[in-house]
């Protein structure tokens, strides 16, 4: 068994589940105690009788987008080596930061080391600012991460969180990893702070099982591993929710999933089935990272967004002024329009109807909520419609991927959240697609939390000209001979897929998924001197299978 | 837009097209790694990023583009390959977001390049089968009616191709500066190279002496580059953004570096960048580039700097300085005597002007025959007669700015033309929008 937990804005679900059955479900309204607490007192009532029969806990967390925002965040440190390039100054963290001179070029050769004075210097000035969390960031560190291993070194014994960048990710991309970076430093003791009292829960209530926490690629972490790298673990709400509408609708086709709230309404994509991933990483709080995260979309419209009606067209949202008028507020609301159209049969009519009649007075209130509930779905359909377009145009660099791009054709919608149902004819006609509004969705997101499993992603630079070969993700980098290969790099990586498995989900993964295979041989003069190798590999964000 | 990344002071285009499984041959120059590291460093500094800096893949160009340009034997799609049409693609792809207001700037680094790419093709020559720019410019006049177009041919190599093409066209004034070609492929480019019977004075070129650095090329910006286009005043500016002026640069002698590249197109300002050679490509390539880009979108270059980049280096000897000053002054009054070189052709009918051109790549000659028909209201059509490997092509060509009744005439002569048996015939009139051949 499997509890599923998902923390949201204003309450958390949780869902105790047998295989793909589910048991148990409780809801709690998250108010003034500590999350903590809440997490608990849910954990508390799913608990099985039988407590050797639960087998894990998965958790998504708001914790650290409320970090942010509350800007509890840790004061942070920060070593930045940016060589030939943009001027960095852009990357000032806050105020502690030390650019550090010296540079590793493209092709993960050292141009020149920092100073040592230079780093003990900073370190001494964020020692006496109480700094107890810092980070390192060097250009190309994913090709090559000797410096941000030469500065650790030195600093060690003087701070008590060291996030390295080339750690949190494989991928290029200088600017995401300084954030990505700092990010992860200034979450650290907020997340520890978090674990002891999760542990503390455990014990008061006798559970010894393992807890894995969420992440915004819609995979999940250890506890362990999420106490190391908590940036990963940011906008796991979103990623709860895709995976809860995957796992209550099974489909390997294209499909675009919508989950429509009160105030706004997330999309995700589906290809044969499979969530499709940002090409580099999550925006958190406006700084783009490398985390590793779903593609989603927020559009600011539900079904409680504030309505009006100007120059022949309404406007919909973003902002939402209290309860639709059926449920006694103020304002008319798409929620009203479903009311006066019989889709939901909650709330009063004759409010809804008046909410109609505000919005255009002298037009029959089943028209203007007919129109009304089209504009929502038009709305939809133009952002879902920019988004197959934006995945569509992503940069390619061959010919073969430049012949064989293809774009998205979804084939069905999948919908979720309180609206769900009652839009789905709109949606229907809108998109001209079936639209599947699965059994349960109102806990969606909390068996999403539950089903959802480890991933993870290694990537591998060899350049046997060199002879050196990265992947960043497990630090490791080493020589190799001149006949290092393709196959030799598939090994490795796997290899390094499987470790970093062990690490931070103690699981072995089901299947190691190659991509982004790059293979060029290097030339001097007329000579052949090497070649350069890339590749990626990953265990993709899926459901676990249902065995038990 | 955030607050945690800059942004660009102009709205930049970026077709970045590398084509990374596609060569001339193995070790070839032009080959899978030439824009490796650069597309490396590009994305690794997070330009994907930043605020005002849009990314585009290029499309395929249509043979109808080529044909508008060249006299491609036996035909463009038998020349060409994919990757031709794609880097084709990536500089009418930038065109369009500049000329659609995606952007304010745009820059196509793409390969192939294609400034040696002539009017006819009978294969490829100094790495070109088909001249991108001109495609380009081509495409622009017939799909936003735009007339006058100044190309600044920055690669260390003579623009031959783009001046061909151009070479009797008043509205597209081609400034080349480049390696002196007696030192040098293609062995062309010389100051008296100055344009057709139409068009005197509208081909500049400014052929610079080995070992020509950051002062050189500033001289010869602030002395023709900058006044030439003021008088011009063109509609748009297009840089022909070669980098193999470097220092670093393999193939040729010149020692110009990324600070200077990006100071160049801070003071051209072009409206579009399009890539062509540049072959050193791990010391020079991922830092010219990020400079070309960065000024372009109006940001800080500062920081530009290859790893072993030491100013002392690239000082110049008064006598480099002179001579390039020299050089500069003869460029300039090329342009200033326009009108007086143009009377030297008044109440002629006809100019012919025969030349060979050779291909590098594959080794062999092509030999032409050009024969401008002058007219009073208009540049004139020209016609061509050509043959290399043991072909022939019999081209009528209209440009843009052509009068009806030269069109006409061009239109009567093809019609008349005898078809036989080895030879394409051809009618290319841009002024109508015609494109046949027999």
């Amino acid at each position: 068994m499997i509890i599923g937990i998902d923390v949201g804005g204003t309450h958390a679900d949780g869902v105790l589940l047998q295989g793909g059955t589910i048991l148990a479900k409780k809801k709690v309204i998250l108010g003034g105690e500590a999350l903590e607490e809440s997490i608990i007192t849910l954990l508390e009532a799913l608990v099985p009788a039988d407590k050797n029969r639960l087998a894990r806990i998965h958790l998504s967390t708001t914790l650290c987008t409320n970090a942010l925002i509350q800007d509890s965040l840790d004061r942070v440190g920060m070593f930045i080596q940016a060589g030939p390039g943009m001027n960095p100054e852009f990357l000032r963290c806050g105020d502690d930061v030390c650019f550090l001179s010296g540079a590793v070029d493209h092709r993960g050769q050292v141009l020149r080391g920092p100073s040592l004075a230079e780093v003990e210097e900073a370190a001494v000035v964020m020692r006496e600012k109480n700094i107890e969390s810092v980070g390192v960031v060097t250009k190309f560190s994913h090709r090559n991460n000797e410096h941000e291993l030469w500065v650790r070194n030195k600093i060690a014994d003087d701070f008590k969180h060291i996030s390295l960048g080339h750690r949190l990710s494989g991928m290029p991309n200088f600017p995401r990893r300084v954030y990505t970076t700092w990010l992860n430093s200034a979450l650290k003791s907020r997340f520890h702070l978090f674990r002891k009292a999760m542990q503390f829960g455990f014990s008061r209530l006798n559970i010894d099982c393992p807890c894995y926490i969420l992440k915004a690629d819609g995979g999940t972490i250890s506890f362990d591993g999420a106490c190391e790298f908590p940036c990963q673990t940011i906008h796991s709400g979103p990623s709860a929710s895709v995976m809860g509408a995957l796992a209550l609708i099974d489909g390997k086709k294209d499909a675009i999933l919508l989950d429509i709230g009160g105030t706004t309404t997330d999309i995700a994509l589906l290809a044969d089935g499979i969530p499709l991933l940002e090409p580099y990483g999550a925006s958190v709080g406006g700084r783009p990272t490398l985390i590793r995260a779903l593609l989603t979309r927020s559009v600011g419209l539900g079904g409680d967004s504030s309505v009006s009606w100007r120059d022949g067209s309404f406007r919909i949202g973003p902002e939402r002024h209290g309860a639709p008028m059926t449920f006694g507020g103020a304002a008319p609301t798409p929620t009203d329009a479903m009311r006066v159209l019989g889709r939901i049969n909650e709330g009063q009519k004759a409010k809804a109807r008046q909410a109609m009649e505000m919005l255009r007075p002298g037009e029959a209130a089943e028209k203007t909520a007919e129109e009304l509930l089209q504009c929502f779905a038009d709305r939809v359909y133009e952002v879902v419609d920019g988004m197959i377009e934006e995945v569509f145009s992503r940069p390619v660099y061959t010919v073969s991927d430049f012949l064989e791009r293809e774009k998205i054709t979804p084939e069905n919608l999948i919908v979720i959240g309180g609206p769900a149902a009652a839009l789905q004819s709109t949606l229907e006609s809108t998109f001209h697609l079936p639209c599947l509004v699965p059994a349960d969705f109102e806990v969606a997101n909390a068996v999403g939390a539950a089903r959802a499993r480890l991933t993870v992603q290694a990537s591998l630079y060899a350049d046997t000209t060199q002879r050196r070969l990265a992947i960043p993700e497990i630090s490791l980098l080493e020589s190799i001979d001149k006949g290092f290969d393709m196959d030799s790099a598939e090994l490795r990586l796997e290899e390094a897929v499987r470790m970093l498995a062990r690490d931070l989900g103690g699981v072995a993964p089901s299947q190691v998924d190659f991509i982004e295979r790059m293979q060029m041989n290097t030339v001097r003069g007329f000579a052949t001197t090497g070649r350069i190798i890339s590749l990626k590999a990953q265990i993709r964000p899926g459901l676990t299978e249902i065995t038990e | 837009m955030t607050l945690f990344m800059p942004q660009a002071r102009r709205k930049t285009g970026l077709v970045l097209f590398p084509a990374f499984d596609w060569c001339i041959s193995p070790s070839h120059p032009e080959r899978e790694e030439r824009l490796l590291y650069t597309k490396d460093q590009l994305i690794e500094e997070g330009l994907e990023d930043v605020a005002n800096i849009h990314f585009f893949n290029p499309e395929m160009a249509l043979e109808e583009d080529v044909d508008r340009v060249h006299l491609c034997v036996p035909s463009a799609a038998e020349l060409m390959t994919t990757s031709h049409f794609i880097s084709t693609g990536g500089a009418i792809r930038a065109a369009r977001a500049l000329m659609d207001r995606e952007v304010e700037r745009a820059f196509a680094i793409v390969r192939p390049p294609g400034h040696h790419a002539m009017q006819t093709v009978f294969g490829d020559r100094g790495f070109c089968i088909v001249n991108i720019e001109a495609i380009m410019v081509e495409y622009i006049r017939k799909h936003y009616g735009v007339g006058k177009i100044a190309i600044v041919d920055t690669d260390c190599h003579h623009g031959d191709g783009t001046q061909d093409i151009f070479y009797n066209d008043p509205d597209t004034l081609f400034i080349s500066m480049h390696q002196d070609g007696r030192t040098i492929f293609p062995g062309s480019g010389f100051v008296d190279e100055s344009g057709g019977p139409s068009a005197p004075g509208y081909n500049i070129n400014i052929p610079l002496p080995p070992s020509t650095s950051e002062e050189g090329f500033d001289t010869v910006m602030e002395r023709v580059v900058l006044p030439l286009l003021e008088e011009f005043q063109p509609e748009l500016i297009i840089n022909s953004a070669g980098q193999d002026n470097h220092y670093s640069d393999p193939i040729t002698n010149m020692n110009f570096t990324a600070q200077g590249y990006a100071r160049l197109n801070r003071n051209l300002n072009p409206d579009i960048c399009v890539l062509e050679g540049g072959y050193a490509l791990e010391g020079a390539l991922p830092y010219t580039n990020l400079g070309i880009i960065l000024a372009m979108a109006g940001m800080d270059t500062s920081h530009v700097r290859e790893p072993d980049y030491r100013p002392e280096r690239f000082v110049q000897s008064a006598e480099m300085n002179r001579y390039i000053e020299d050089i500069c002054s003869q460029a300039i009054e090329v342009f200033a005597g326009r009108h007086e070189a143009k009377k030297q052709f008044a109440g002629q009918e006809q100019v012919v002007e025969r030349k060979r051109i050779f291909y590098d790549t594959t080794m062999f000659q092509a030999a032409e025959t050009r024969v401008y028909h002058l007219c009073q209201r208009c540049p004139g059509y020209t016609e061509v007669v050509a043959e290399g490997l043991h072909q022939h092509v019999h081209g009528f060509t209209v440009p843009f700015n052509a009068c009806g009744s030269c069109s006409s005439k061009a239109k009567d002569s093809f019609a008349k033309t005898d078809r036989e048996s080895d030879t394409v015939i051809v009618l290319q009139d841009r002024y109508a929008g015609i494109f046949e051949r027999k």
